[in-house]
């Protein structure tokens, strides 16, 4: 189905090579998962075999044999850049048209694959702006099978949705993938692992290190995978086990928040209410719920986003509109690059402490404190989009909180992250927390949820409908 | 983003003839020189606008409100200080004559009915049947045709993200600096970002859209068809009668006693 011998690319202004002598055979109806850390060029790697490099992305390679596959569709990663049209059916006809199929049979052919994905119960005539996540990369799944497609390529398709979109995209895919050749590339191993049969790994210089049967692969690679960052089944339980005992329980009784009739209105709609909540220092609180329930909204609310009505004090005063809220309280974005206002990461992270127009020793003092504890020391020098994914999430993160706020708002800030980083970041967030900051977390992971958090708030319809702190958990070894 | 509005015959118009007839309309006012001819043009360009355009009276009536600025702008500034020979009022530099007076009103109405065919034009058309209408009507290249659509669907994505940045620059502080320097500096902070997601989103879409099978080519088949209707019979004829009865009621019953307003 599909060869390539010898392939050997680099991209432009690169030093070396980013695959030296790579070889790859697939056969027709094999359902392939590719593994690696990131910046491996896994994507890389299908952009190749799909030729989509070199037709559209023009990178310079070159291959001693490679047959292509006969026919073939592309699901990218990000759901809001993969299509050029406004409404669902005319994305799909866009599709269509291209084939130059003819224009009575296409609203048939739009239900028919609306309804293979599981998106029959909407409109087709449905705008791709209200759909969620997790349904345009179902709608993405459905305009390749217009193609009718023999081998079809996922590139991370789920790295950008909840678990509930996750589950959905591996549902869709397995069942449509009976007949079809299947690459996939991804991190998250939960649910893609019934559905291959075969795994290739490989490293962080872009070789393969192992190649065959998945079972096999994952007992013998269990620790290249780890250090690799990849989400394999078990990697909770590996981390828990490897990680010292620590005293989760907030040691801190002052309070620094309390809310009462607390409303967050959008649209002159109250959006998110909370009835009444004190949170003390050094509490760290999971804000759980439903897409779409009120998570994100609720800590606009409380960073005064939007505009709000009801009792808010922190440390006992009321916020009130106008004060610079920026000082009691910080927010980590699920994007970081939005967040970046410098041209380094050292004054990236100076930039709060210089509108404070404090001395530049002390602001020097701190910022290398902070980068140390980031581990960010050796790219201090660096322009904030150079960083890896990793590298930026713990940039946003330090820069927040340089000011030294008590209590830090993060919405999703493991997104799309690996396992390394991931532990990594709320290691450090532990950390703060130990300190008596107050973190509030909106988080889809249960095992954060299980883990890390000493309370938990469950949204449901635009209001906190429970609050329970969780007893700590004893990680013990036994 | 979603406006509602009713559907009504002006929304059915083949959008190429839409787009063509009203660049006629505005070449043609350009040389309409009657004050109370140009007055029954705007009249007549304002009731299609109100009463056939299906939007809401509210929100028509509130995306007027720019241009009736430019219509007081533009026509005060050829009032006060035009050139004239009956004068009504000196000030100063403010030199109000009877010639200028209608010269500036003529020069308001021009911009208010520029306004009025534009915004019935805007408010009647989506972006995606006008472009389908180009490809089948004018044969325009696919290739611009599904760029530009794909163009207008970041619009909104970029709106959202600018928001998130608006935020994203609170918490950091930067909104609470002051004077031309954090002036700049803002500018920068939004730019910057927002620019840099554009690009890479508009390179993953075409990237996308290339793996979707797009060439550019002209041989394709067209979900939409459109074609020509009793309505565009309807559009071109109420342009005609606007016209010829505009012409006429200026001459019946003149609402300011003056003919050409050049100078």
């Amino acid at each position: 189905m599909i060869q390539l011998d010898n392939l050997r690319l680099k991209f432009p202004g690169d030093g070396q090579l980013l695959f030296k002598d790579l070889s790859i055979h697939i056969e027709k109806g094999e359902k392939v998962l590719l593994l690696g850390p990131s910046g491996c060029g896994k994507s890389t790697l299908l952009q190749v075999l799909s030729g989509i490099i070199p037709k559209s992305v023009e990178v310079p390679m070159k291959a001693d044999q490679f047959q292509q596959p006969p026919s073939w569709g592309y699901v990218f990663q990000d759901p809001d850049s993969q299509f050029c049209m406004p409404y669902v059916d005319e994305e799909l006809a866009f599709v269509l048209e291209n084939l130059q199929v003819p224009r009575i049979d296409m609203p048939d052919r739009i239900t028919a694959l609306l309804k293979a994905v599981g998106l029959h119960q909407i409109d087709p005539h449905t705008n791709i702006h209200t759909l969620s996540g997790g349904m345009k990369q179902r709608l993405a799944i459905a305009s390749i099978l217009a193609l009718e497609p023999e081998v079809m390529f996922l590139d991370e398709p789920t790295a950008l949705l909840d678990p509930q979109g996750t589950e959905d995209i591996w549902e869709t895919v397995k069942a449509i993938s009976a007949d079809k050749t299947l690459l996939i590339v991804e991190h998250k191993l939960d649910h893609v692992l019934d559905l291959v049969d075969r795994i290739i790994l490989f490293n962080h210089q872009g070789e393969i290190i192992a190649d065959g049967d998945k079972n096999k692969i994952l007992k013998s690679y269990r620790k290249t995978m780890k250090e690799q960052g990849i989400w394999y089944p078990g990697v909770w339980q590996d981390y828990l086990s490897s990680r010292p005992l620590k005293n989760l329980t907030p040691s801190h009784t002052d309070v620094v928040l309390h809310l009462n009739h607390f409303q967050g209105h959008r649209k002159k709609k109250p959006f998110i209410s909370v009835e009444e909540a004190t949170v003390r220092a050094g509490e760290w609180i999971a804000v759980i719920g439903e897409n779409g329930a009120g998570k994100s909204t609720l800590l606009h609310a409380l960073m005064q986003f939007i505009k709000t009505t009801g009792t808010f004090e922190i440390h006992g005063t009321p916020v009130k509109k106008g004060k610079r809220i920026a000082d009691h309280l910080t927010f980590v974005f699920q994007n970081p690059e939005f967040q970046f206002v410098t041209n380094s990461v050292f004054e990236e992270i100076a930039y709060g402490l210089r509108l404070e127009k404090l001395g530049e020793p002390v602001i020097r003092k701190k910022v290398l404190e902070l980068l140390d504890r980031f581990r960010l020391t050796p790219f201090q020098h660096h322009h904030p989009y150079h960083l890896s994914m990793g590298q930026k999430r713990r940039l946003s993160v330090a820069a927040s909180i340089v000011k030294g706020q008590p209590i830090l708002l993060l919405d999703e800030p493991t997104f799309g992250q690996d396992s390394q980083n991931t532990f990594a970041l709320l290691e450090m967030l532990e950390d703060y927390q130990q300190a008596g900051v107050t973190i509030l977390m909106v988080t889809h992971d249960r095992n954060i949820v299980e883990h890390f958090a000493t309370r938990v708030w469950t949204i449901k319809n635009g209001l906190l409908s429970s609050d329970v702190h969780v007893r700590v958990k004893e990680h013990a070894h036994a | 983003m979603d406006l509602n509005f009713n559907e009504t015959w002006l929304h059915k118009i083949n959008p190429t003839l839409k787009l063509f007839t009203m660049i006629l309309m505005f070449i043609f006012v350009l040389f309409v020189h009657q004050i109370n001819w140009l007055i029954n043009l705007t009249f007549g360009a304002l009731l299609l606008l109100l009463v056939f355009s299906g939007h809401p009276k509210k929100r028509v009536s509130l995306l007027l409100i720019p241009f009736l600025i430019i219509f007081i702008s533009t026509s005060s500034s050829m009032i006060l200080f035009g050139k004239g020979d009956t004068t009504w009022v000196k000030w100063g530099l403010v030199h109000i004559t009877e010639e200028s007076f209608y010269r500036g009103l003529h020069l308001g109405f021009r911009a208010l009915i520029f306004a009025t065919f534009g915004l019935t034009f805007a408010l009647t058309t989506r972006p995606v049947n006008l472009f389908y209408s180009l490809m089948q009507q004018v044969k325009l290249n696919p290739k611009y045709a599904y760029s530009f659509m794909a163009g207008l669907r970041l619009i909104p994505i970029m709106i959202e993200e600018f928001l998130t940045i608006r935020n994203a620059m609170k918490v950091r502080g930067v909104e609470q600096e002051r004077g031309l320097q954090a002036f700049y500096f803002k500018i920068k902070s939004y730019s910057i970002p927002l620019l840099s997601q554009s690009i890479r989103r508009a390179h993953r879409i075409a990237v996308a859209m290339e793996a979707k099978r797009f060439t550019g080519e002209r041989d394709r088949t067209y979900y939409y068809k459109l074609g020509f209707s009793l309505n565009d019979g309807i559009f071109v004829a109420y342009l005609g009668v606007m016209i010829l009865l505009g012409y006429y009621l200026s001459v019946v019953w003149p609402l300011f006693p003056v003919g050409d307003v050049r100078y």
